[in-house]
């Protein structure tokens, strides 16, 4: 319900009659309807005072901001009113205990290798997909015998090679790469996987936001300084059930074609238009709802990131297992 | 649900209702608002309306569309303001 605004042009944000403005440079005024936003996404070049973030968190709107190449930079969120002391200890409790963060972490890659599985289950006609998905079933068999974090990733990354791999049989020529590459991305493929990772990253952290959930502290992934953490382990679930079924339908329908990337020097990144196409496919997807078992009413794909976040919650103060979500449509 | 909201009100009183609208819906033509609302905001922001307008002389009148697939816009001449996620 609630939107979502992504600002490209470069101008000016303020809050004017209790609600947002934006001015462009040509002084265009576009008035936002406050109580219905949920998030902003800033590309472009975007000036704001104090004024117009007061406003946000009155509001309990997120501004994300992303670099020139569309790489994310950071978030102003609000002062979290979600806070509860008890999750988070029982959260980082969960982290200390080796046992206890390698099942989580297990679990994490386990529901991301049945996801990506699963996207490649209409396109086993082709034998070379169907070795690969043999060999991805051989690791994944494996991540019941390890035991390190370190060789948990390990197993996650060798399976995602072989994932990668296989999307040259899959897509149309003109997007085949070589290997995954990142910081920067050399082809567009590369560059669409990296725009689109980066676009799920926040959106789970949004989510997080709304539950109680500690976004530093992290299973899978080191919990580092830098970097909510929380969202990449969740995003691994995530990122091939939304991120590379957009990627899919956007390349496959033609829709995104070669004259939506910007080729620099040395790397390749999707322009303003590539980025909207995504961006509006992405929401699409996101408002898609399928009818959920247990709650028996339809869900959409945003709530279902919110669903995995209150399971964590209620493993972490003892309520119930957490068992990660493996899409049964 | 979807909802057009045009508001005939006092000059005194336009500036205000149109204030408030924008920060629910989405400003389409003068005196014209339209965009995606929930129940209780709507009742909300209705609620917030009757305090501001003089209900002997000014008119709102609220259009409910609960299903968005039976609505069908067509703009002739200069489409002023449409509802757009890009900026």
């Amino acid at each position: 319900m609630n939107k979502d605004y992504y600002i490209f042009k470069s101008g000016r944000m303020r809050r004017k009659n209790n609600t947002f403005y934006f001015i462009d440079k040509e002084e265009n005024k576009k008035s936002l309807p406050v109580h219905q936003m949920e998030n902003i996404y800033v590309f472009g070049k975007v000036d704001f005072n104090t004024d117009f973030l007061n406003m946000l968190t009155q509001h309990n709107v997120r501004i994300h901001f992303y670099n020139y190449y569309g790489f994310y930079n950071g978030t102003y969120y609000p002062r979290s009113r979600q806070v509860s002391g008890f999750t988070v200890v029982n959260q980082s409790n969960h982290y200390l205990n080796e046992v206890k963060r390698q099942y989580l972490a297990k679990q994490f890659v386990s529901s991301s290798a049945f996801h990506m599985l699963r996207n490649l289950r209409n396109h086993k006609n082709y034998d070379e997909v169907a070795s690969i998905m043999e060999s991805m079933q051989s690791h994944l068999d494996l991540l019941d015998n390890v035991q390190r974090i370190p060789e948990i990733m390990g197993v996650e990354g060798t399976i995602r090679q072989l994932y990668y791999a296989s999307f040259n049989y899959i897509l149309p020529a003109e997007f085949a790469f070589d290997e995954r590459t990142k910081r920067p991305p050399k082809d567009p493929l590369n560059a669409i996987i990296s725009f689109g990772n980066s676009i799920c990253y926040t959106t789970v952290l949004t989510e997080i936001y709304k539950t109680h959930l500690d976004p530093t502290v992290s299973f899978l992934h080191e919990p580092s300084t830098k970097r909510f953490s929380l969202s990449l382990d969740i995003a691994e679930i995530f990122k091939p059930l939304l991120v590379d079924a957009v990627i899919f339908a956007l390349l496959n329908r033609k829709q995104i074609k070669t004259s939506d990337f910007e080729y620099l020097e040395d790397m390749v990144i999707l322009n303003d238009s590539g980025k909207k196409k995504f961006i509006k496919e992405w929401n699409g997807k996101l408002e898609t709802t399928i009818k959920h078992r247990r709650l028996k009413r339809n869900v959409s794909y945003k709530y279902f990131i919110r669903l995995e976040c209150y399971k964590l919650i209620k493993h972490f103060i003892g309520d119930q297992q957490y068992k990660p979500l493996k899409a049964w449509w | 649900m979807f909802v057009i909201i045009t508001y005939d009100v006092g000059e005194k009183r336009v500036g205000k209702i149109c204030k408030k609208l924008k920060e629910y819906l989405t400003w389409s033509q003068n005196s014209v608002f339209e965009g995606e609302i929930t129940k209780t905001l709507l009742l909300q922001c209705l609620n917030e309306i009757e305090s501001i307008i003089n209900p002997d002389v000014d008119s709102i009148y609220v259009y409910e569309v609960r299903n968005p697939n039976h609505m069908k816009k067509t703009a002739y001449g200069v489409e002023k303001s449409f509802d757009d996620i890009f900026l």
